[in-house]
C-alpha cells in the first residue's frame, strides 16, 4: 500500500461576509483596520444562519459527493469542533449553555454526522481542545490509523466558529466560520502525506494570562516543527514548492518563513484577505484553493504549518 | 614620572574604574590620584579607597561643561601636579540619543582633552574606549583608528568612537584602550554590575526571547573586570603603550553564538522546573528578518513586551555583525591575552541565575 494521502477536500463558508470596516464599526475588532489590513486581511465570514454543525455536513457533503465516495466505504469519522456549540445558531452560548446542563450534552455532533452521511462502517471519534490544530490531528491520526491497517479511509471533518463574545480578532488576526472535511486515504494518488511532527507545550494553556511568552515562544518553537518536520521528509527548506499556511497575519509569516530560510515567494497567502483565519482549518482550505487554482502540480513538496492555542505547534510535508 | 606628580582619573566611582584606581595605587607607592566625581557624598567607596591609601583627592566636577565646573583653586591644583589622565567616565546606555551620548562621551572628553594641554609636564592621555567603535565592520577589526563608513549600531558606539578621533588628535601623547563588554568580576563568575547581556539572558531565561541576530561566525566577545582593570592599570601609563590602540578583548577566545546559546540553555536545563516549561532556545536570525519582527513588536506589542524588546534592540543587532577583535599589540604589551569566555560564561550563569543572587540593574556598556 503506498503512503497515506488527502484524495479530498473541501470546505463551507457563512454566506455572510463583513470586511474591516463593518467589523470595526460593531466594535469586534480590537486593532486598527488599516493595521490589520497591512497585515493582508480583508474581511471575514460570519455565521448569522448557519450552525457549526450544518457547514460541517455542508463541507463532508460536498465532498464525498465531488470524490464519489460511497459513504459505507469510510472506516471512521474524525470530527474535530466544541460539541455544545455544534448545533447553536451562529455559534451562540445561551443554547450551549442549556445544553451542557441537561442529557442533551449527549447530542452528539459526531455520531449524529456519522448517521446524516450514511457513513454506517464508520467508528467515530471526537477530537477537541486543539483549537486551530484540530484538523492536524484528526489527519494525523487519520494516517497512523492507516498505516496500522486500522482503516483504509478516514473523513475528518471540522467546524469551529470563532467565539460569539471575543470578537473576530485573536492576536491580530481576523477570523472567520469556516467548516472543512479532508479525506485520508490508504490508496490517494496525491497529496501523499510524506511527514508530521507536533509540539504540544502545556505550560502555555493560559493563553491570555502568557500573551507574550506565547508571542516569544511561536517563531522558535514554529521553527523547530518546520526543521523537524522538512528532516523526517528528508527535504531542505528550499526544496518545498508551496508553504500552504494557516491564514494569519502575513507580516508573521514573512518573519517565520525567514527563520524557515523558505522564500517568501513560496508562500501561498491568496486566501488571506478573502478568508481570513479559520479555527476549522485553514491550512486544508488552502491546499483545496491551491490545487483548484493550478498552482499546485503532482510532484510539488508541501509543507503546512499551523498553531493552535492550547499550545500546539504542528506541521505536515505533502507531496502534491 | 615625577615624584610630585599625580594622574586624575575620571570614571572611578564605577566598578571598573574602581578596581584600576585601587591597582594602580598598590602597585606604585609614590602615586597621587586626584579622582573626578559628581558628587563625592554619593561616593563612600571611593572614599575608603582614599582613607585606605590617603593619596586620593577627591575633587567634584562635571564634564559635560567647559572646565569641568571645577573651581579656581582645584583647576590650579590639576595644572600643577596632573601629568596624566586615565578617563573612564562615560554615559553607557545603548538606548542614549546621539546627542544625549555625544554630550558625555564626546564633549566630555574633548574637556579632558583641553585641561590636559593646560597642565605643566602633562605626559599621557589614556582614553578607555570600547571594543565596539568598530561599529556594523565585520570581519577581523584591528588595533587602529576605525573607519566610520560602516556605521554604528547605536549612538554609544558613535559617540565612544568620535571621542577617539579627538583623543588621537588634540593629545600629544595617548594610549586608546578598548575593552570588550564586561559581564563579571573574574574567572570565578561573580557579577558585581548587570548590564544588557544580563538583561539580555534574564530575557532568555523567562522565556521572552523570539530570536537573536546572528550568523554563522557570529561570536560574543566579552570580558572579566579583572583582565581589563589589571590591563589598564598595567597599561595607561606605560611608554611602550604611547600612541598604541589596544584591543581589551577574548578576541579568538569569543564564543561562537550558537555554542554560548546551546551551552546556556543546557545549563538551565539542568533544572527539571525551568525545562518542562518548554522553552525554546532563540534561533538566530538574518538582521532583515530581526527587522521586521521589531516592527511588528512595535506595532502590535503590548507595552512590557515592547520594553523588553527595545532593551535589546539597541545592541543585538551587534551579534549579526560577526567580527574578531584583533588583539596582537595586547598581547605583546601585556605577555598574554584575556581569558577565554568558554572559562567564566557557564560559572557567570551559575552566580548568576541557579543560585539567585542577581537583581535587574539598567543595561550598561563596557
Amino acid at each position: 500500500m503506498s503512503a497515506p494521502g488527502i484524495s479530498g477536500i473541501a470546505y463551507a463558508l457563512p454566506a455572510h461576509r463583513r470586511d474591516l470596516s463593518e467589523l470595526a464599526a460593531l466594535g469586534q475588532l480590537e486593532s486598527d483596520p488599516s493595521l490589520l489590513a497591512q497585515f493582508g486581511f480583508d474581511g471575514v465570514h460570519v455565521a448569522e444562519e448557519e450552525t457549526p454543525y450544518s457547514l460541517a455536513t455542508t463541507a463532508a457533503t460536498t465532498m464525498l459527493s465531488e470524490q464519489r465516495v460511497p459513504p459505507e466505504s469510510i472506516d471512521l469519522l474524525l470530527y474535530c469542533g466544541t460539541s455544545s456549540l455544534a448545533f447553536a445558531p451562529h455559534g451562540g452560548t445561551a443554547d450551549a449553555a442549556c445544553l451542557l446542563a441537561s442529557t442533551r450534552r449527549f447530542q452528539y455532533p459526531a455520531t449524529r454526522l456519522q448517521y446524516d452521511l450514511g457513513l454506517e462502517r464508520a467508528s467515530t471519534i471526537a477530537l477537541d481542545q486543539l483549537a486551530c490544530t484540530s484538523l492536524f490531528a484528526a489527519v494525523r491520526l487519520a494516517r497512523a490509523t492507516i498505516a496500522v491497517g486500522e482503516a483504509r479511509r478516514v473523513l475528518c471533518v471540522s467546524a469551529e466558529f470563532f467565539p460569539e463574545c471575543a470578537g473576530r480578532e485573536a492576536i491580530f488576526n481576523c477570523t472567520s466560520d469556516a467548516g472543512c472535511a479532508v479525506l485520508v486515504d490508504g490508496g490517494a494518488q496525491r497529496n501523499r502525506i510524506v511527514a508530521s511532527a507536533e509540539i504540544t507545550k502545556g505550560y502555555y494553556w493560559d493563553a491570555d494570562a502568557l500573551r507574550n511568552e506565547i508571542v516569544a515562544s511561536y517563531f522558535p518553537t514554529a521553527k523547530h516543527v518546520i526543521d523537524e518536520t522538512l528532516r523526517r521528509a528528508g527535504w531542505s527548506p528550499n526544496d518545498v514548492t508551496w508553504v500552504i499556511p494557516h491564514n494569519v497575519s502575513v507580516r508573521s509569516w514573512e518573519i517565520l518563513l525567514g527563520l524557515a530560510g523558505v522564500p517568501r515567494a513560496r508562500l501561498w497567502d491568496r486566501n488571506v484577505s478573502r478568508i481570513g483565519h479559520t479555527l476549522a482549518g485553514d491550512n486544508f482550505i488552502n491546499l483545496r484553493d491551491a490545487i483548484d487554482d493550478g498552482s499546485i502540480r503532482p510532484g510539488d513538496r508541501l509543507l503546512l504549518f499551523s498553531y493552535g492555542y492550547g499550545a500546539h505547534w504542528t506541521a505536515l510535508a505533502v507531496e502534491a | 614620572m615625577p615624584e610630585s606628580r599625580s594622574i586624575l582619573i575620571t570614571g572611578a566611582t564605577g566598578l571598573l574604574g574602581r578596581s584600576v584606581l585601587q591597582r594602580l595605587l598598590a602597585a606604585d607607592a609614590r602615586l597621587r590620584a586626584v579622582v573626578l566625581v559628581r558628587d563625592s557624598s554619593s561616593c563612600a567607596s571611593i572614599a575608603d579607597t582614599a582613607n585606605v591609601h590617603g593619596r586620593v583627592t577627591l575633587v567634584e566636577g562635571d564634564l559635560r561643561s567647559a572646565g569641568l565646573c571645577l573651581t579656581s583653586e582645584t583647576l590650579a591644583m590639576i595644572r600643577r601636579q596632573v601629568s596624566a589622565i586615565i578617563h573612564l567616565a562615560a554615559s553607557t546606555s545603548f538606548s542614549n540619543t546621539l546627542e544625549d551620548a555625544r554630550v558625555v562621551n564626546t564633549t566630555g572628553t574633548l574637556h579632558l582633552l583641553e585641561l590636559a594641554r593646560e597642565c605643566r609636564g602633562f605626559e599621557r592621555f589614556a582614553y578607555v574606549s570600547t571594543a565596539f567603535v568598530a561599529g556594523r565592520r565585520t570581519g577581523v577589526i584591528t588595533e587602529e583608528l576605525a573607519s566610520p563608513s560602516a556605521g554604528w549600531v547605536n549612538a554609544y558606539e558613535q559617540s565612544k568612537y568620535e571621542a577617539e578621533l579627538f583623543v588621537c588628535r588634540e593629545a600629544a601623547d595617548w594610549t586608546i584602550l578598548r575593552p570588550a563588554t564586561v559581564v563579571c568580576d573574574d574567572r570565578n563568575g561573580a557579577v558585581s554590575q548587570l548590564n544588557a547581556v544580563h538583561r539580555a539572558l534574564r530575557l532568555y531565561r523567562a522565556g521572552l526571547v523570539a530570536m537573536m541576530p546572528g550568523i554563522n561566525g557570529s561570536t560574543l566577545d566579552v570580558v572579566t573586570t579583572e583582565f581589563v582593570a589589571d590591563a589598564i592599570a598595567r597599561l595607561a601609563l606605560r611608554d611602550d603603550a604611547r600612541g598604541k590602540i589596544v584591543h581589551l578583548c577574548a578576541g579568538e577566545g569569543a564564543l561562537p553564538l550558537g555554542e554560548l546559546l546551546d551551552m546556556t540553555y543546557a545549563c538551565w536545563a539542568r533544572d527539571s522546573e525551568w525545562r518542562r516549561r518548554g522553552i525554546a532556545r532563540p534561533p538566530l536570525v538574518d538582521l532583515a528578518t530581526y527587522a521586521l519582527f521589531e516592527r511588528s513588536i512595535e506595532e502590535v506589542g503590548d507595552a512590557s513586551i515592547k520594553r523588553l524588546t527595545r532593551s535589546l534592540s539597541h545592541f543585538v543587532p551587534q551579534l549579526a555583525l560577526p567580527k574578531v577583535f584583533d588583539t596582537t599589540t595586547a598581547r605583546a604589551l601585556l605577555g598574554d591575552g584575556a581569558p577565554p569566555v568558554r572559562d567564566f560564561w557557564l560559572p557567570m550563569l551559575q552566580r548568576l541565575f541557579v543560585d539567585g543572587h542577581a537583581t535587574l540593574g539598567t543595561p550598561r556598556a563596557a
